[in-house]
């Protein structure tokens, strides 16, 4: 990971710019040096109206999308990581706020990247994921260079 | 083995009441998704979504987070069809495995059963499918948890009418 983009910041501007990453609204910042993302809860997030908790599978694609986009902002690969596994559980009601996940790369081989998100609302754990990318095919900012 | 106490009854096992219990009046993401329900009984479920470019990846075909969505909530409907109860239920781990993206502008099929239970939680297996493929994309297995915590989601059913 020697050869970076100049501007890496710019060569992933986009990357969470797809029309479903904006109906989730996940938004990226900067934790004590740490990337982490955020997603604000909406109506249409909302799995049971009736105690107004997100839904799981909105959960789940938060999780995803997170562990995507820091893949490859990570390894610098010019398009997102298709996740091939997600196994994702669910530990406490997730009720409406604003969400924020912690990605952490396992590792990452020649074949497969292994990665875990947390989801946290309020300070406490929600919700854990482990999602498997297949990366041998992927390129990066150092191939196209 | 024994089913939750407030099981419903032989009239309202009737599935288009359990799908207007389930949906609720006015649910906002299942309503943005257009699901319609295609098939549940007897712990078998089978729901469907059209393509919507608002919920699409830059291919132009509907996010996979979307079939997560659309399995997640038709595994919820096969458990109820099983237990014959509408008594609030919650995913403890839900797996998917993709088996090929979802083709663009294109729209997808959850099919679901109910496996089993225990005293404390349900297990689903189900396949999700796009429009006109014969052949799976994807593949989920789940397990719920029974009996959490809320009202029963029956209670939409004896709310008065707006």
């Amino acid at each position: 990971m020697t050869n970076l983009s100049s501007n890496p910041t710019v060569q992933h501007a986009s990357l969470l710019n797809e029309p479903f990453h904006r109906f989730l609204g996940v938004e990226e910042r900067d934790i004590a040096g740490e990337t982490h993302y955020f997603m604000c809860s909406r109506t249409e997030h909302i799995g049971n109206p009736l105690i107004g908790t997100v839904h799981g599978g909105i959960l789940a694609s938060f999780g995803e999308v997170v562990a995507a986009v820091h893949l490859a902002k990570q390894c610098r690969f010019t398009t997102l990581p298709i996740c091939s596994t997600m196994t994702f559980d669910y530990m406490r009601p997730t009720f409406s706020g604003e969400l924020q996940a912690i990605p952490r790369i396992i590792r990452v081989g020649r074949r497969m990247a292994t990665l875990s998100v947390e989801v946290h609302l309020t300070g406490k754990q929600v919700c854990i994921g482990r999602f498997i990318f297949p990366v041998a095919h992927l390129p990066n900012t150092k191939e196209v260079q | 083995m024994t089913l939750p106490v407030t099981s419903l009854t032989e009239s309202e096992i009737n599935p288009e009441l359990m799908v207007k219990a389930f949906f609720g009046p006015h649910h906002p993401l299942f309503s943005l998704c257009a699901i319609h329900v295609k098939a549940v009984k007897d712990g078998h479920g089978e729901m469907s979504m059209p393509f919507s470019d608002a919920l699409a990846d830059h291919r132009g075909a509907l996010h996979r987070g979307m079939m997560v969505t659309l399995l997640d909530t038709c595994c919820g409907l096969s458990i109820f069809s099983a237990l014959k109860s509408m008594e609030p239920i919650a995913t403890i781990d839900l797996r998917v495995d993709y088996l090929a993206e979802i083709p663009p502008a294109t729209g997808l099929t959850a099919v679901v059963d109910y496996v089993g239970r225990t005293d404390t939680s349900a297990f689903i297996t189900g396949q999700a499918f796009a429009d006109g493929h014969a052949k799976p994309i994807a593949t989920v297995t789940g397990l719920f948890a029974i009996g959490t915590m809320g009202p029963s989601f029956d209670k939409n059913l004896s709310e008065p009418k707006a």
